[in-house]
């Protein structure tokens, strides 16, 4: 049983003078991703950022099954490469090896099959009288003569036992890999255009995992499309901000204004017209909220809204970059992601979403910019657009609670 | 509010109340099976309820058993029989259109090696009498299985005639029948009736939620489905529940009650929504002699779920194909196997009725049928 969680920082490490901001992002993340595990000490050192319990009388995590979980949590913080759980301890090689055998033995409780093992060490303090090389020799030797059913294997061994000499002496075995990333927090808000599908969940995470907060946008046209509906909207949201923290979702009343445009615009072109009216209203509301850009779940070809001539049409729309994080992904890799996130289950649920009940049988693929003129001259969007502003319902994501 | 979901579930009486709030005092609440007085008490009344429950249904006590719902007992009485009787034949003859609770029970069947003969259905909803012959005619028949109401479009089966061509041509085959829908709808006497075997929900005759009732004729032997302690003769084991069985009873008490005026007033609601609902366009998908507790209605321009919206908007409660599968967005298979066309069925909503339904709600369900489609129609 460890006492102390040991993460890893990835590519903030490669930041130059920027970097300490960087740090304090991803520490102050880490706290709110953490408070409702209690009190919690986070502090950094040497490239690694620290975890321990922060009551002096238990200085073991509450039980295995809580630092499991904490390190789950540790690992949805993005900035994160990978986390351990590790024994911290003080002292000279005696206790080094004492701590060892503890692990050791716990590792072999834990799996009865480990058969193979290495030592890993570094060693900060150079103070201690030891080096590296002969800590490993001499700890290998000794884990050999107590635990006769282990042998070394240097390539590939059943489980690696790490040792650190630092202010204080470190050991554990394994890691959790985390999302890497950068912290949220670092870059400009952006919102995500939110649909019940498996892609725009995914374009979130992506976005959030550089470092950027998210806001989103979801048309609802009830009765269309049933409460259950937004409800799986709002739960993805939630999964999305367990990533990206604490976020808005703003649910857009689209019912009117998708009877509007199916009344006055063509069948082939509904697609088109009605994803300009979102893309506007989502603009507005980006506005309205300080993001600086619109986030898609679209994909290159993969549905007639999704060739180059329909992004293209409705990529005109608005003035403000729209990020596409998913548009060279192939959908098996989207999916695999949306399983990662634990997204895809609550994304397969079978309620209508918006696109289902208003689409067209062959919607045009290809729109030329004069069909676009033609199909939107007997609406009027700017009316279109301020009205879906104006009939938002904004709902407080907390992932926490 | 307007509540035509029904045929889903029914809203709990004020007699079931009562009820349960008596059963649950600690006088009755002993253990059935225990040694000591309050035992011999609990016991007592529960075979009293059981008594009074036998009678009302025109059964005998010893022939009744209370489950916690239709599903177990259509579950104990088709896959018990079988099991119980393996010599009896290797067919079972049913119809596709049947609940849930039976084709599921069916296709289990068929794993198990036994012939499943599906009945054809007509427009009507009913079996097509010749299919029936035919495929009794073919011989090795163990059970038949069928719905006396159907819960999709409240066809109702011309069992006389059904159980009389099985008695004939058939002797020896048992019948298991469906009765969930048609309790408290139509008078049921299972001496006379003609079925060996019958399923009941408390849930849909305005009792809780939890609670059903197997009819097995004396005489038709079943393994039973839930062993243990062996109450209730070894055919359900499970310490028995004065409270739920109770409660079916209070239900049941009051749906056999003046169930004629019920029908009656309910039958002249069913008109004037069929009158009202055809002259604007809606298909009537029950057919013209069903029960008329249930209307099945398609709405072109309006797809199961949007419709049931709209009308949730209005606080009137419907439901799209069956409610216990309403999530799995499939096209109502009654519908289809009675030869409705898909589109006309992915338009079909199901307006179920109770006694306490009122004309006064249906001239409002139609005026806001009207609004709906002044609003939301998409053409």
């Amino acid at each position: 049983m460890g006492n102390v969680l040991l993460a890893r920082m990835g590519e903030i490490t490669l930041k130059g003078l920027n970097r300490g901001a960087f740090e304090i992002q991803l520490k102050s993340n880490l706290k709110y991703r953490l408070k409702k595990f209690g009190d919690l000490k986070i502090y950094q050192s040497q490239s690694r950022i620290w975890i321990e319990p922060k009551e002096e009388d238990n200085p073991n995590f509450v039980s295995m099954a809580s630092a499991e979980e904490i390190m789950k949590a540790v690992c949805q913080v993005f900035g994160i490469v990978s986390v351990s759980l590790a024994r911290k301890f003080e002292g000279d090689f005696e206790s080094v090896k004492e701590n060892a055998f503890a692990c050791v033995r716990e590792l072999l409780d834990a799996n009865p099959g480990y058969k193979t093992f290495k030592v890993e060490s570094k060693r900060g303090n150079k103070t201690f009288p030891m080096t590296s090389p002969e800590i490993c020799e001499e700890l290998g030797y000794l884990i050999l003569q107590n635990f006769p059913e282990l042998t070394v294997k240097v390539k590939n061994p059943d489980f690696i036992l790490n040792v650190e000499i630092r202010e204080s002496n470190y050991i554990y075995s394994g890691k959790m890999m985390a999302h890497r990333g950068l912290p949220v927090g670092t870059c400009a808000k952006g919102m995500l255009l939110l649909s019940g599908g498996i892609d725009s969940p995914v374009a979130g995470f992506m976005m959030a995992s550089r470092g950027m907060p998210l806001d989103a946008v979801y048309f609802h046209s009830y009765p269309y499309t049933s409460d259950l509906a937004k409800q799986k909207v709002i739960d993805l949201a939630k999964i999305v901000s367990g990533y990206s923290g604490r976020m808005t979702l703003h649910v857009v009343n689209f019912t009117q204004i998708q009877l509007d445009l199916y009344k006055h615009s063509p069948q082939d072109m509904l697609t088109v017209t009605m994803r300009r009216v979102m893309l506007q209203i989502a603009e507005r509301l980006a506005l309205k909220n300080d993001c600086k850009c619109l986030i898609t779940g679209e994909s290159l070809g993969q549905v007639a809204s999704q060739t180059m001539e329909a992004i293209a049409a409705t990529n005109e729309v608005v003035k403000m970059p729209i990020l596409r994080p998913l548009i060279g992904l192939d959908k098996q890799a989207t999916c695999d992601i949306s399983r990662d996130i634990g997204a895809f289950e609550t994304s397969i649920l079978p309620y209508e979403d918006c696109c289902t009940v208003f689409v067209a049988k062959h919607p045009k693929t290809h729109p030329h910019p004069e069909d676009i003129i033609e199909a939107e001259k007997d609406l009027d969007i700017e009316m279109l657009v301020e009205s879906g502003v104006a009939g938002t319902e904004d709902i407080v994501i907390n992932p926490f609670d | 509010m307007i509540y035509f979901d029904n045929s889903a579930t029914t809203f709990v009486s004020d007699s079931v109340r009562a009820a349960l709030q008596e059963l649950t005092e600690d006088s009755v609440s002993a253990n059935p099976g225990a040694l000591h007085k309050l035992g011999n008490r609990a016991i007592e009344v529960y075979e009293g309820i059981r008594k009074e429950t036998a009678e009302l249904l025109g059964a005998r006590p010893e022939e009744i058993f209370f489950t916690s719902c239709a599903t177990e007992s259509a579950n104990t009485a088709i896959k018990g029989y079988m099991s119980r009787n393996k010599r009896a034949g290797n067919a079972v003859i049913s119809t596709r259109t049947e609940h849930k609770a039976t084709l599921e029970c069916l296709e289990y069947l068929a794993k198990l090696g036994y012939e499943i003969r599906y009945l054809k259905v007509g427009m009507d909803g009913k079996p097509v009498p010749e299919s029936l012959e035919e495929e009794l005619s073919k011989g090795d028949v163990a059970l038949a299985c069928f719905t006396l109401v159907n819960n999709e479009t409240g066809a109702v089966l011309p069992f006389e005639n059904i159980s009389k061509t099985i008695r004939a041509k058939s002797p020896s085959t048992v019948i298991y029948l469906d009765c969930v829908q048609a309790l408290g709808k139509m008078p049921i006497n299972l001496s006379t009736l003609g079925a060996d075997m019958c399923s009941f929900s408390g849930h849909k005759i305005h009792s809780i939620k939890g609670n059903g009732v197997l009819y097995v004729k004396k005489g038709v032997r079943i393994d039973p489905l839930i062993l243990g302690g062996g109450q209730q003769d070894g055919m359900r084991s499970g310490t028995q529940s004065p409270v739920l069985a109770g409660a079916f009873l209070a239900a049941l008490k009051e749906v056999t009650t003046g169930i004629d005026e019920s029908r009656e007033k309910i039958a002249e609601i069913n008109a004037y929504l069929r009158k009202e609902l055809s002259s604007r366009g809606a298909k009537i998908l029950s057919p013209d002699d069903a029960l008329p507790y249930v209307l099945n209605v398609s709405f072109e321009g309006f797809e199961s779920e949007t419709m049931l919206h709209c009308l949730e908007i209005y606080d009137i409660f419907v439901s799209t194909v069956s409610a216990c599968s309403a999530k799995q967005k499939k096209v109502s298979y009654v519908l289809l196997e009675m030869g409705v066309d898909r589109k006309t069925a992915a338009n079909a909503v199901r307006l179920s009725f109770s006694r306490h339904n009122t004309m006064d709600e249906a001239v409002e369900f139609i005026k806001c049928v009207d609004e709906i489609y002044d609003q939301f129609l998409v053409k």
